[in-house]
């Protein structure tokens, strides 16, 4: 009866989910936004959650189980890069420098930036009182 | 038979990596990397046609839908945290976004690179569901963007922490949203191996609301950078 009741609460949440896609992708096809519809939905999905339109037991579960499993769905997509492994072997300097010295950048940017922001506000607070 | 051989070794590599976690050669290694060397591996030995293939595997990657959209479940949690700390955070967010994406154009533009390998690389540091519907959006080729999403993720796993600890940074806070904002899942899986709370939870939420803001910069980024020709 127990195991009945959790697949019931995990359909229930995935037909959630799938509602908020069905909706953004509604508003995308209507308005022309330039913006993804699963996207649209994660940001639908996280106002209904924070104002508690949706109970958070209804989803917790179809939601961790599809986040702990996110690596599965992606394979078949990576396995889809031997279809284009000519692009990637004439290109593979390019795209490896670019993901070392882009992603170097990133770190230390957004690093520093957290860093010396936080000291900056702790600061201020200090100088306050 | 042939129908489900596609779907049922997708699951069984899937498991091998699951598994390789336990084993101290490869345990450094993501297990999404054992699981795709496993994959690629059956495919060539069984000389398997990726169309068919694709075809029926149709129905794993049909759920990245609803896990992109599950990714409001990590945001909705550690809410408090984020307006705890708002005035740094949201900015750094942005900036963060923005450097990704500014400096990969650029450097792209500058090294030459073709226009749809551009489109692919973009989306680079946002995790690869978010990743692959920025993709969709802008006219890159997917398969080519998750496997460049996976080898920033691998890079910025292996030497964010180091790079961070070079440059003294030491907070939790900042360490965590540098490696969330930089390396997806995969970076916050390394924080999950050092095992400070912090830094997990502000990676988790930073990979999450980091994808957002990218995949709303984009699409614009493109059109003003093909309108203006700059």
């Amino acid at each position: 009866m127990k195991i009945l009741s959790k697949i019931a609460n995990l359909i229930f949440g995935f037909l959630i989910l799938m509602s908020f896609y069905c909706v953004s992708l509604l508003i995308v096809q209507l308005t022309k936004i330039p913006i993804p519809p699963a996207i649209l939905g994660l940001i639908l999905f996280a106002f209904c959650l924070v104002k508690g339109i949706i109970k958070e037991n209804s989803i917790c579960n179809i939601c961790n189980l599809l986040i702990n499993n996110m690596s599965l769905f992606i394979l078949p997509l990576i396995i889809g890069v031997v279809v284009y492994k000519n692009l990637l072997i004439k290109n593979w300097i390019i795209i490896i420098s670019t993901i070392f010295i882009t992603t170097t950048l990133t770190i230390i940017i957004t690093g520093l930036f957290v860093e010396y922001g936080l000291k900056f506000l702790r600061l201020r607070r200090i100088r306050k009182k | 038979m042939t129908n489900f051989f596609g779907l049922i070794i997708t699951i069984l590599c899937y498991k091998l990596g699951q598994i390789s976690k336990k084993i101290p050669v490869v345990k450094k290694l993501p297990p999404i990397v054992v699981a795709s060397f496993f994959l690629v591996a059956i495919i060539k030995i069984f000389n398997i046609d990726y169309q068919s293939y694709s075809e029926n595997t149709h129905y794993i990657t049909f759920f990245l839908i609803p896990a992109t959209i599950s990714l409001a479940y990590p945001i909705y949690k550690n809410i408090d945290l984020l307006k705890k700390n708002k005035r740094i955070i949201y900015p750094a967010f942005i900036i963060s976004a923005l450097t990704a994406i500014i400096s990969t154009y650029y450097l792209s533009i500058f090294l030459n690179v073709e226009l749809n390998i551009i489109e692919s690389i973009l989306p680079k540091s946002t995790t690869a569901p978010i990743a692959i519907e920025i993709a969709k959006q802008t006219g890159g080729i997917i398969q080519l963007t998750v496997c460049i999403v996976i080898l920033t993720g691998i890079f910025g796993a292996m030497f964010g922490h180091r790079i961070l600890k070079l440059i003294k940074v030491k907070n939790d806070v900042a360490i965590g949203l540098s490696m969330g904002a930089s390396s997806h899942i995969l970076g916050t899986a390394r924080c999950v191996e050092r095992g400070r709370k912090k830094q997990i939870v502000m990676s988790s939420i930073a990979l999450v609301m980091v994808g957002i803001i990218s995949a709303i910069i984009i699409p614009v980024f493109i059109f003003v950078v093909k309108f203006l020709n700059i």
